[in-house]
């Protein structure tokens, strides 16, 4: 520093405390000698002589020093002081010895005597030139940045200010303001900007407050910010706190701005909430959030209006309990899928209402993958499925139609040929050329018995054909086929099989298999024209979940699968839709009735089974057959051999039941040719009299559909007289005798109308040399 | 600013604030007698404002209820002085100067205790004053009025009156106790004219006199 250098060296080796000197000079002015004494600091600040300052000077030194410009206010002070004021405090500046201007603090007082005369006036002189031009700097500083700052010694009702911090309350600009003044401005329950006791000060040290204040001279509202220290080193043994204080009114708007931006982007997240609130609210659907547990967690009130349930009622509830008991399957398999984590669309489910009723409802499911909670959404069906069964129901009966005039068109060509044949052969017969008419009866058979084969497909597709189910190794049939299939085919088509390996039994009417899969196998020859390759495949299948085959869904389970493939032409997808429809053919007319795969497609669907076909134009096509897996005890196979001529009877003594009358007759005729002896009832209250008298019987033939007590009862009757009478049934189609194995007993037998001569003759000589054995 | 500082010059200024110095330290000296306690009165700003301006200085400083011991001035200059209070202080000085009583006994003594400090403030300003100046004040008996500021200000009855107002700020410390305070001279337009002829005089005398 200037002064530093300026002090003269023995000085500071006289001071041992060089910086205390060099902080202020002090002088003593002895009022009644009119002397003034000085100290070296005091000396070399005011330009005097450091010896003659310490020894004495006159009093005009004091004023001398003094530059121009500040001496008429220092001489005024002085004369103040001279005159009875105690306290001398003026900033002033002085030509210092080293030929610098700097300025001074002084500061000083009175000592009196008791009779109040003025002794001396002593003080300390301080350079506060750096002072000053930190100040003015400060000041600078303050109005450029708008800082405003003040001190506060602790206990004192004011503070000193600066004139920015006026201006910044709107306050008159002075450099001492009350405290109550100053925290009077600042809005109720915001920090003060100067704290009342000297705790709160101190525990303020350092702190950074926000508050608002009114502005004194507009009422204007203005954010400040106030920072500031505590400094334990005021007055009196007090602390100080200096602090400045801030205009951040821009911030703060910009703040709340922000704030407010927030606040609209929460409304509008509100308003969204709402929205979906609503939606929730006043949804027809019903919607739900279940646990990953399936517990019901919330329900709409849709539930209630549709269902008739409260919230109260479901939430707590495993979903399922309120589905119908058939669908209870569908149920789990969609519940293992959410599971997994898979979505469930598109499930129609039975859902009991409140009052007992059933709905139809649509569901869609979808699992969250954060929580685990499924969200789900039903939609009522029940309508949609009562048109569903409608728009069925009028199919159903147009298919019936359809049915019907295919049956009658196939039928008239079929009588046709047997009328035409029978006329014929009568004709010839009459002209006395008999030998000419067996070639026409035989033509007349040979459509009649076209006419019965049709029949019997009917039947099969109705799936109220008798079948003759036992257990069946699908393998071991499939292979005694392969001749077969190798003639069936042709040169053309090779045929390939691929059986799998422990293949499970399936329960089945073998003959039936038989006959559907050379059906698929004709069919696939047929798509072939050109030849190709035919594969016969069995493998076994377990569906955990329900598998879609044929527009129709297969419930979960095992199925021994058999598919029968082509490598043909394909089929487009219109007409993979029709493929299951009776009389739909893609062949020309006369070379097939149309009733093939539709006859396959009731065969299986009669065993608990479903048909799968799929078809790639170009490709070929696959039909497969899913078979219920069988799983109780195997059972011998029966084969029954079959006569080589037509069997004849002895005079066994036959009763025939039989409603017909041409029926009737015509088998009556057949027995009698066949050498037994037959009575006849044309019904079974006709025929009990017969059944319960002593007369000797050895068979009873009955069809099944009689009026009244129907053959099957009848057959009851008659062995309870008879235990062991053997029964033959006739039947055209019996509903109750689908099943032949629960329906016969032993020494029954049941034989499908029409039939052959030869077989009624096998069939009656089985019974009766079996019988006669037992 | 420019309507408080017209009136008189810097030095003035100056000349006046060490006037009210030698005062308020010689009422300073009178009140250690009184209460027998250090005292300390220090002038921070001695300010010539308007009424208008003086009362929302005093607005600004104080929101509460004031109280004020007045003394009327005759002489070279005429007007009043006024030794004003927050009232929250005056019970403060009151302590301070009458010791603890019981309330009572304070609200008894309030007037009296604030008629004899001001009394005692006061007179040492005006009269050191008159010294000062060379022209004798005669003063009329003191007076307490409570109110607000801009009614302490009315020197007439006439609303033309455009009188300023000397205004001075002094910290008083009594010893722990805060304490803030003003005084305030009420003069005319003539008579401010003449303070700052015997001020200009004032400044000739001392000077002339160190020159001598």
């Amino acid at each position: 520093m200037a002064e530093a250098a300026a002090r003269p060296a023995p000085q500071a080796q006289r001071d041992p405390r060089p910086a205390l000197a060099q902080a202020a000079g002090a002088w003593v002015w002895d009022v009644p000698a009119d002397r003034l004494y000085a100290d070296a600091r005091f000396a070399a600040l005011c330009g005097l002589d450091p010896e003659a300052a310490r020894t004495g000077l006159p009093t005009q030194a004091f004023v001398a020093a003094v530059a121009p410009d500040d001496r008429l206010r220092v001489r005024i002070a002085v004369a103040g002081i001279l005159r009875g004021s105690e306290t001398f405090a003026k900033e002033y500046r002085v030509r210092s010895a080293d030929g610098t201007v700097r300025w001074v603090s002084a500061r000083g007082g009175v000592e009196r005597a008791d009779d109040g005369e003025l002794l001396r006036f002593t003080g300390v002189l301080a350079d506060i030139t750096e002072q000053k031009r930190v100040q003015e700097q400060l000041r600078v500083a303050q109005t450029a940045g708008g800082v405003g700052t003040f001190e506060h010694v602790d206990g004192f009702g004011t503070a000193d200010v600066s004139e920015q911090f006026c201006r910044l309350l709107g306050l008159q600009t002075t450099d001492a303001l009350p405290v109550r003044t100053i925290n009077t401005l600042v809005l109720d329950g915001d920090p003060l900007i100067i704290r009342g006791s000297r705790e709160e000060a101190q525990a303020d040290h350092g702190a950074y407050s926000e508050l608002r204040i009114r502005r004194a001279d507009n009422g204007d509202e203005r954010w400040l910010a106030r920072r500031g220290e505590f400094r334990p080193d005021g007055v009196g043994g007090g602390g100080r706190f200096i602090g400045v204080i801030y205009d951040i009114t821009p911030a703060k708007s910009a703040e709340e701005e922000l704030r407010q931006l927030a606040r609209t982007l929460e409304d509008r997240v509100a308003e969204r909430t709402r929205e979906r609130d609503r939606v929730w609210k006043n949804a027809r659907d019903l919607f739900v959030v279940l646990s990953p547990r399936r517990h019901y967690l919330s329900v709409n009130p849709a539930w209630s209006r549709l269902l008739g349930y409260t919230a109260d009622e479901l939430v707590g509830r495993r979903y399922g309990t309120l589905a119908h008991p058939d669908d209870m399957q569908k149920v789990e398999a969609m519940m293992q899928r959410l599971g997994r984590g898979e979505q469930v669309e598109d499930v129609d489910l039975r859902v009991r209402a409140k009052d007992g009723d059933h709905r139809w409802i649509n569901w869609t499911f979808t699992p969250e993958a954060e929580d685990g909670f499924i969200y789900g959404v039903g939609r009522d069906v029940t309508d949609r499925k009562q048109l569903e069964d409608q728009l069925r129901q009028s199919q159903k009966m147009e298919a019936v139609g359809q049915l019907t005039g295919g049956l009658a068109h196939d039928f008239n060509n079929m009588l046709t040929g047997v009328m035409g044949g029978l006329d014929m052969a009568r004709r010839r017969i009459s002209q006395g050329r008999a030998e000419e008419a067996a070639a026409f009866m035989d033509t007349a058979g040979a459509a009649a018995e076209r006419a019965a084969s049709l029949t019997h497909r009917l039947l099969a597709f109705s799936r109220r054909q008798s079948l003759d189910s036992r257990p069946v190794d699908v393998n071991t049939l499939v292979g005694s086929m392969e001749d077969l299939l190798h003639r069936t085919l042709g040169e053309q088509v090779s045929l390939g099989l691929a059986l799998g390996p422990d293949l499970w039994r399936t329960r089945t009417d073998s003959n039936q298999l038989e006959n559907a899969i050379l059906n698929l196998a004709i069919n696939a020859r047929d798509a072939m024209p050109e030849g190709g390759q035919l594969t016969v495949d069995t493998v076994n299948v377990r569906l955990d979940w329900p598998a879609v085959a044929g527009g129709e869904e297969i419930p979960p389970g095992d199925y021994v699968v058999i598919g029968v493939s082509d490598t043909g032409a394909g089929m487009p997808p219109e007409v993979l839709a029709k493929v299951f429809d009776p009389f739909f053919t893609t062949k020309p007319i006369g070379q097939g009735t149309g009733l093939g795969l539709s006859m396959v497609y009731g065969f299986v669907r009669q065993c608990g089974g479903q048909v799968g076909i799929y078809s790639d134009s170009g490709i070929g096509t696959t039909v497969k057959l899913y078979l219920p897996r069988f799983e109780g005890e195997a059972e011998a196979d029966e084969h029954t051999p079959r006569a080589i001529s037509t069997p004849r009877g002895a005079g066994e003594r036959v009763l025939l039941v039989e409603d017909d009358p041409q029926v009737r007759v015509l088998v009556r005729t057949v027995l009698e040719e066949l050498g037994y002896r037959a009575a006849e009832a044309v019904d079974g209250q006709a025929a009990l009299p017969i059944l319960e008298s002593e007369a000797p019987l050895n068979l009873l033939i009955t069809d099944v559909g009689l009026p009244g007590m129907n053959g099957r009862q009848l057959a009851e009757v008659a062995r309870a007289r008879r235990p062991d009478l053997p029964v033959l049934f006739m039947t055209g189609y019996a509903a109750s005798a689908a099943e032949r194995s629960s329906f016969l007993e032993a020494g029954m037998r049941m034989i499908s109308k029409p039939f052959p001569l030869e077989t009624l003759a096998t069939t009656l000589r089985d019974m009766l040399r079996s019988g006669s054995a037992g | 600013m420019t309507e408080r500082t017209i009136l008189l010059n810097e030095l003035e200024s100056d000349a006046l604030t060490e006037l009210v110095n030698i005062g308020v330290s010689r009422a300073a000296s009178g009140l250690r007698q009184m209460v027998g306690r250090q005292v300390v009165l220090s002038v921070p700003s001695v300010e010539v404002v308007s009424r208008a301006a003086a009362a929302a200085l005093i607005r600004e400083r104080e929101t509460g209820p004031l109280v004020a011991v007045r003394q009327d001035f005759h002489g070279a200059l005429e007007g009043q002085a006024l030794l004003i209070f927050p009232e929250q202080n005056s019970i403060e000085l009151l302590r301070s100067v009458a010791g603890d009583l019981e309330a009572h006994e304070l609200a008894d003594m309030e007037d009296e205790a604030l008629l004899e400090t001001g009394n005692i403030v006061l007179n040492s300003c005006l009269a050191t004053m008159a010294n000062m100046l060379e022209r004798p004040l005669e003063m009329s008996l003191p007076q307490v009025i409570r109110g607000e500021g801009a009614r302490l200000f009315v020197l007439s009855s006439d609303p033309a009156d455009a009188g300023v107002v000397l205004f001075l700020y002094i910290n008083f410390a009594v010893s722990d106790r805060d304490i803030r305070g003003y005084i305030a001279m009420l003069m005319d337009l003539p008579s401010l004219d003449m303070l700052k002829i015997l001020i200009g005089e004032f400044i000739q005398r001392v000077l002339g006199e160190d020159d001598g």
